[in-house]
């Protein structure tokens, strides 16, 4: 006790005490991955490449035209599954678990009243959004790498064939196919997280972790649906969903990295953006 | 017992240690916060000493809360200063908030979690506790508070009681210069309120200051030493318990059946005197007590009984937030 | 206080830079400046891509299209919007052409002997033998898709030759292309073609001497009707395995060598359709008369430029054209930036780079 009140007596230029920035970040990962809808989030997530999985080994007929052209390539390719499952996910399901999770980083965390308990210990505005982004980062990562995880064990299972066939008409073997899926984790991660990174704008703007879910959601659907209108084609590159259907791209042989080259920068644009108004409510906001 | 505490709260009774004494663990000057149009607080000069148990009083939206927040850096002032255990806020934060516990706006913690994860994750938090001591400190706080039995329970389950005391147990996870408590007795049982007025006493005792928002009165006049009564945004009080009770003007409490006949008297005799309850209150005010019993005996009243009134905080209170503050403002000690 | 002002004025800047690189993303920065390149005449350089040994290359191919035309079903290349290719070339025959889209991606590969094409939507591949192929179209495997102008080698080649005539060719500065230095070749026709074009500019790679853009700009615009230019390109030696085909299993193999049968059905049915050349220069118009059942039932026109895919030709036609009549009858005009189509209720059809009078004045010519 002594020790700690002659530290107090510190003038103000030296430097403030600190919690270790790896004992926050543990301490947020543990909450963060203990808290119920994250686990189900989580959980759900991780069935999603399973269910399809055997919706394929269930469906007879052979490979369909036009637009379910992919799924007319899974059976015998069991490696396409975690690829088929991100693609499918991509929308909703992973924007989903991304917004929730930023949503209750801050709006949930303001309305249980534990920023604040958070902030009086201290730990600065700015470290505190940082603690909270890798957070958000973290659970995106998971929840990705579960849906690949699951889904390059359950296609083979399922589908048969560890190798995965292209669009392009090549068959890859498994280390390539492998490292094809392993680019969709970290492409897919990366967008999500530019999702997240605006959600947490949104959620330092509000104590109710609903509203920054929703609204995020609401502005991804606005995208997708302006997405759709031919004539606001100018629009269209600054939008983040712009780039999502790309990810087939990764299906094809040669590997064509422009779309999704394009797609992470615009990506990291979004979060780049998302973070800096994030910090600016987070240090200007009353908690 | 409160004139006990009054002595050693006074100036020499800094915290003890290498520290050189500081007068005030919190001061604000000017402090006004404004929500739109809506002035929440405005002009807030508050001292606390340091040392002192310091009650907060006022009605609901006096502007206790947000005066509390702005102290902890919470609220950012509309203007005016913080200054926080000698840093001035928001730049000292750092600084000086790892020596201040608080409980504010009711406790804050996650339901999923158990009473002991929830306070581990605010002790991860805590600069000044090694990450090695983090679980004997929440283990020492829930026993503090007596929710070690509770302690593996999910929060969701706990009652108003158990919340409130675990809140208290992590403004108390790291020996603090400066623990702020608002309203901290809420929804505890009479046990429960004792054994607030214990660990308050308790940190006083160890030289530690408490700044107590309450607006049950016999608590603060139990347990502080120094109080500031708000009203309408501004502080219309504030100065040591004792002082502000003893400021009160003397009155007499007389009873007798004959109040219209005592109270004719006693305007004749220009004493302002007026009824209450089956007898009068009769202020001193350039009179004495033995000058009014004459008055009143001359006149032919029965005087059942005479005495001395004690000025209470309540009344004190009533008489602060009821009249006009600027009548008040002239009362103010110092 | 000093703090805060500084993370505002941090964030500010993060928001300011993302929202620029979000413009930089969407709007990828041209070319920058023209490149300093030694003159040369518009004939030696017409004459060196004429020559140009073809080069081995790995490059991504846009067709720009900005016609005006409504986005049709089953047509998606007819709307306005960008088309991608992916072409491969050895240099020494072998070629791969890749036209990704949404969720499928059709292949073309020719191996020296053999041309593949695979539709990776319909799980099919079709195999032709070379001599066949040339015998059949007489075209490279390229060009069997039909959009000759997909690939900017053979577009700018044409046209360079077809235009020399009756265009001014001359060269004009020079440009950055797929980060290559080219000159601008401009043709531009003489005044007295009647035509809707101003003007055709061919970007042709300086060392190479191969067409790296090509620009249909049209009278009244600087933005080019149709641009069809490398996105990228990498010169150098091309993995061999990319030349190559084999139908991954469970493909469906067909074998379309042209029979001697087969070609004579094509002739029968190019005859019947007897297409018919007026005017020359920039102010041909193609002319002729639709074989009858071709524009109620499901079939393909034989010079390949349009595909209905099972719809209607007629009453896709009606959707996006405008009823006209005159001395010569009445019928349908199509107009887009470039050019201009018509087709009489009685079948005969007529189309050409021209304004509707050119038309007008040709169609008298079909019996």
């Amino acid at each position: 006790m002594t020790a700690t009140l002659a530290e107090a007596s510190a003038p103000t230029e030296g430097r403030a005490p600190r919690a270790p920035l790896t004992r926050l970040l543990r301490s947020e990962l543990r909450w963060v991955l203990r808290r119920p809808r994250t686990l189900i989030g989580l959980g759900l997530l991780g069935l999603a490449p399973v269910v399809i999985g055997i919706g394929i080994s269930l469906a007879t007929g052979s490979g369909r035209n036009g637009p379910d052209a992919l799924f007319g390539l899974l059976k015998g390719n069991g490696l396409l599954l975690p690829l088929l499952t991100l693609f499918l996910s991509m929308p909703l399901l992973l924007p989903l678990v991304g917004a929730m999770s930023a949503a209750d980083a801050l709006a949930g965390e303001s309305a249980n009243g534990t920023l604040r308990g958070l902030l009086l210990a201290p730990v600065s505005r700015v470290r505190l959004l940082g603690v909270k982004a890798f957070g958000v980062a973290t659970v995106t990562l998971i929840a990705v790498a579960i849906i690949a995880v699951v889904g390059a064990i359950a296609g083979p299972l399922l589908l048969g064939g560890t190798s995965m066939l292209t669009l392009s008409g090549t068959t890859l073997t498994v280390l390539p196919s492998l490292g094809r899926v392993l680019l969709a984790v970290l492409w897919v991660t990366v967008q999500i997280w530019a999702v997240g990174a605006i959600a947490l704008a949104i959620s330092a703007c509000t104590e109710h972790p609903l509203i920054a879910m929703a609204s995020t959601l609401a502005g991804l659907i606005v995208c997708t649906v302006l997405e759709s209108i031919s004539s606001l084609g100018w629009l269209q590159p600054y939008l983040l969903p712009d780039s999502w259907g790309s990810i087939v791209d990764l299906v094809r042989d040669p590997l064509d990295m422009s779309s999704l080259t394009t797609g992470t920068w615009r990506a990291v644009c979004y979060i780049v953006v998302g973070l800096s108004l994030a910090t600016a409510r987070m240090a200007t906001k009353d908690a | 017992m409160t004139v006990e505490a009054n002595e050693r709260a006074g100036v020499e009774s800094a915290v003890a240690g290498s520290t050189p004494a500081r007068v005030l663990a919190a001061r604000t000057r000017g402090l006004r916060k404004t929500y739109g149009r809506t002035v929440a607080v405005d002009r807030v000069d508050l001292d606390l000493p340091e040392g002192a148990v310091l009650g907060m009083l006022g009605p609901n939206g006096s502007g206790k809360t947000t005066t509390i927040r702005m102290l902890l850096g919470l609220t950012q002032p509309t203007a005016g200063e913080v200054e926080l255990l000698g840093h001035a806020l928001p730049g000292g934060a750092g600084h000086a908030l790892p020596h201040v516990g608080a409980l504010v706006e009711g406790p804050g913690f996650h339901p999923f979690l158990s009473g002991r994860e929830n306070l581990r994750r605010v002790g991860a938090a805590e600069p000044l506790l090694a990450t090695g001591s983090i679980r004997k400190a929440v283990d020492d706080a829930l026993e503090r508070v007596g929710l070690a039995a509770a302690a593996g329970r999910n929060y969701r389950g706990y009652s108003l009681g158990m919340k409130q005391r675990l809140g208290l147990a992590a403004a108390l996870l790291v020996p603090r210069r400066l623990i702020v408590l608002d309203e901290p007795t809420n929804g505890l049982d009479p046990s429960g309120t004792r054994e607030v007025r214990q660990v308050i006493a308790d940190l006083h005792a160890a030289g530690a200051t408490v700044l107590v928002s309450s607006h049950l009165l016999a608590e603060v006049e139990a347990t502080c030493t120094h109080v500031a009564v708000l009203h309408q945004g501004t502080v219309v009080a504030q100065g040591e318990l004792a002082e502000l009770l003893q400021a009160g003007s003397p009155a007499l409490q007389v009873s007798t059946e004959d109040i219209s006949t005592a109270l004719n008297a006693l305007r004749a005799a220009k004493v302002s005197a007026r009824a209450e309850g089956d007898g009068l209150r009769v202020e001193l005010t350039g009179t004495t007590a033995p000058e009014v019993l004459r008055t009143l005996v001359q006149a032919g009243v029965a005087v059942q009984e005479a005495r001395r009134h004690r000025a209470g905080l309540e009344e004190l209170f009533a008489r602060l937030t009821e009249s006009e503050p600027a009548a008040i403002d002239a009362e103010e000690p110092r | 206080m000093n703090n805060r002002k500084v993370t505002l004025a941090v964030t500010a800047a993060g928001v300011v830079a993302g929202v620029v690189g979000l413009g930089i993303v969407a709007n990828p920065a041209g070319a920058g400046p023209a490149p300093t390149l030694p003159s040369v005449s518009a004939e030696s350089l017409v004459q060196s891509v004429l020559t140009a040994k073809p080069a081995a290359f790995a490059g991504s191919v846009e067709v720009t299209n900005n016609l005006g035309l409504p986005a049709l079903p089953g047509i998606p290349l007819t709307a306005d919007g960008v088309n991608k290719a992916r072409v491969w070339s050895d240099g020494q025959g072998r070629a791969r052409l890749s036209l990704p889209s949404a969720q499928s991606e059709q292949v073309f590969v020719e191996d020296g002997k053999t041309v593949w094409s695979y539709d990776s939507a319909k799980k099919t591949a079709t195999k032709s033998t070379k001599d066949a192929a040339k015998d059949g179209a007489g075209k490279t495997p390229l060009d069997q898709h039909g959009d000759r102008a997909a690939n900017p080698v053979t577009a700018a080649a044409d046209l360079i030759t077809e235009l020399r005539k009756t265009s001014n060719i001359a060269v004009d500065g020079t440009a950055t292309v797929a980060g290559r230095p080219a000159y601008e070749l401009v043709l531009s026709p003489k005044p007295d073609e009647r035509t809707l074009l101003r003007e055709v500019r061919v970007a042709v790679d300086s060392e190479l001497r191969i067409p790296l853009r090509a620009e249909v700009l049209t009278n009244g615009t600087n933005e080019p009707a149709v641009q069809v230019a490398f996105a990228d390109l990498t010169v150098g030696s091309q993995d061999a395995s990319l030349f190559t085909f084999t139908p991954p299993a469970g493909t469906k193999v067909e074998d379309k060598n042209l029979t001697a049968k087969d070609r004579k059905t094509a002739e029968e049915a190019k005859d019947q359709v007897s297409p018919q050349v007026v005017g020359d220069g920039w102010d041909t118009t193609l002319v002729g008369r639709v074989p009858a059942g071709l524009l109620s039932g499901n079939a393909t026109a034989p010079n390949g430029s349009t595909k209905h895919n099972g719809q209607n030709p007629a009453a896709l036609l009606k959707q996006f054209g405008m009823p006209v009549s005159g001395a010569w009858g009445s019928g349908i005009k199509i107009s887009t930036k470039v050019g201009t189509g018509l087709l009489t209720d009685d079948g005969r059809f007529a189309v050409g780079a021209v304004p509707e009078q050119v038309l007008y004045e040709a169609i008298g010519q079909v019996k």
